[in-house]
């Protein structure tokens, strides 16, 4: 039969369950037979119940706002870093060691770059020439990133409530495809980029169940430019005085025709 | 799978997951630093280094687990930095000093039953009160739910003293609640 001591080290698994059938009917027989042995068990055992009964209410704090919208653009913040690595390194081919020995070279730059546009709160783009790539790169990290954090897949609006929540809520007078369903689109909603402080929009659809960002970029002027992307295309085109990019994890010439679509109707 | 392109590699999925368990890691990281600003720039940083190391994360396993650890080794790391000196004296210190014998004679009794009815305001209370090592063993056990061998990997310490942590943190919240209770006639 086990003794008290080399009990020590079982009691903890046992009371977790983590034991097989053999180790436990040992320590029954013991406990059964030890009362210092088994009001141990019983004082570990109440305090883990108490714990896990707990748990939620001991869960409640949860992170504040800062923090949430910090961490969620952090990876905006990684992937800015390795665009803007990558935007340095045309005609290189890709390849993971390739990648990574380069990187190894580049990321001080690559930290540097980014830095100054992440610090420097550059985001206001007419201030800034920097390249079409850059720029579709940091969209595109929002569009991912915006999607994760909303799940915002599930809801739907009308082309009309999203004018006018535009209009009310940032002063921005659009007009979106009155019919979306013609281009396979579903429309799910709108809201202020967190790049460019706020001051770009951000609307969302859903094409055949997959998420399609269009960026509305006020008051800047770009040339039109379809640009491959973290694995995804960005249309780049301008109507008056503004830009539009729509961003999509799909081939080319789907993205190319829904960005026509959708400037058509703009016009 | 094809071998992921360039920097595609933090799917959105991961991110999402990944974001899923800030909570828990902000609550770990407050029981580490015990001061706000503290634990929501070591949360960061965590978030920063993991998505820049997405790609060593094995898919299939626990991906909350792994963000701990990077919280934890984090942590040590900057507690090195401030104390330039080894960081692993206190823990070291706690384990030697803090050997519990076990209670005599106490089967199952109602003072056993009323600590049940202890309100989650004095639990907290009395576990952040437990030594730092002791505190991070019960929680990451109890209220995360993280396996011993993944305790032992963000702790860095041998699973044995995980369990033995977890044991010794039990008993001391079990004293300390005990105490508190008033003595029935």
């Amino acid at each position: 039969m086990l003794d008290c001591h080399s009990l020590d080290p079982l009691v903890t698994p046992y009371i977790d369950g983590e034991l097989p059938g053999a180790d436990r009917r040992a320590i029954d027989d013991h406990l059964r037979a030890c009362p210092p042995c088994h009001s141990r068990v019983a004082a570990e055992r109440v305090v883990r119940d108490l714990i896990r009964a707990r748990c939620r209410q001991l869960q409640e704090m949860g992170a504040p706002e800062s923090l949430q919208r910090r961490c969620a653009s952090a990876l905006a913040r990684v992937t800015l870093e390795r665009a803007t690595a990558d935007s340095l390194s045309l005609g290189r081919p890709s390849g993971e060691r390739r990648w990574a020995s380069w990187r190894a070279r580049v990321t001080p730059y690559a930290l540097a770059a980014s830095l100054v546009l992440v610090v420097g709160g550059a985001f206001v783009y007419q201030a800034t020439d920097k390249s079409a790539r850059v720029m579709a790169a940091e969209l595109t990290a929002d569009h991912v990133k915006c999607l994760a954090l909303n799940r915002a897949l599930g809801t739907h609006q009308t082309t009309a409530a999203v004018e006018s929540s535009l209009a009310s809520g940032f002063g921005w007078h659009v007009h979106l495809p009155e019919n979306p369903a013609r281009a396979d689109l579903e429309l799910v909603g709108a809201r202020p980029c967190l790049y460019g402080e706020g001051k770009v929009a951000h609307i969302m659809y859903r094409h055949r169940g997959k998420p399609v960002s269009l960026f509305m970029l006020p008051n800047t002027a770009r040339a039109g430019e379809l640009v491959e992307v973290l694995g995804h295309e960005a249309a780049i085109w301008c109507v008056g005085n503004r830009t539009f990019v729509l961003v999509a994890r799909e081939p080319k010439q789907d993205v190319e025709r829904l960005a026509s679509f959708v400037q058509t109707a703009l016009r | 799978m094809p071998p992921a392109q360039g920097f595609n590699r933090v799917s959105a999925a991961f991110e999402a997951e990944a974001l899923a368990a800030l909570d828990s890691l902000y609550r770990a990281a407050l029981r580490l630093t015990r001061v706000p600003a503290d634990a929501e720039d070591l949360v960061q940083d965590t978030y920063l280094k993991a998505f820049r190391a997405a790609e060593s994360f094995e898919p299939g396993t626990n991906l909350k687990a792994w963000l701990f650890t990077i919280l934890h080794n984090t942590a040590r790391n900057r507690a090195r930095d401030r104390a330039r000196a080894p960081v692993s004296v206190d823990s070291e210190i706690v384990d030697q000093a803090s050997d519990i014998a076990p209670e005599s004679g106490q089967p199952e009794t109602p003072e056993t039953m009323l600590l049940r009815e202890t309100l989650a305001p004095e639990l907290q209370a009395a576990i952040d009160a437990l030594p730092d090592a002791f505190r991070q063993a019960v929680w990451l056990r109890d209220v995360e739910e993280f396996s011993y061998a993944e305790i032992a990997e963000m702790l860095s310490i041998p699973i044995g003293t995980v369990m033995s942590r977890i044991s010794r943190g039990r008993q001391m919240l079990f004293k300390r609640l005990h105490h508190l209770r008033p003595v029935n006639a």
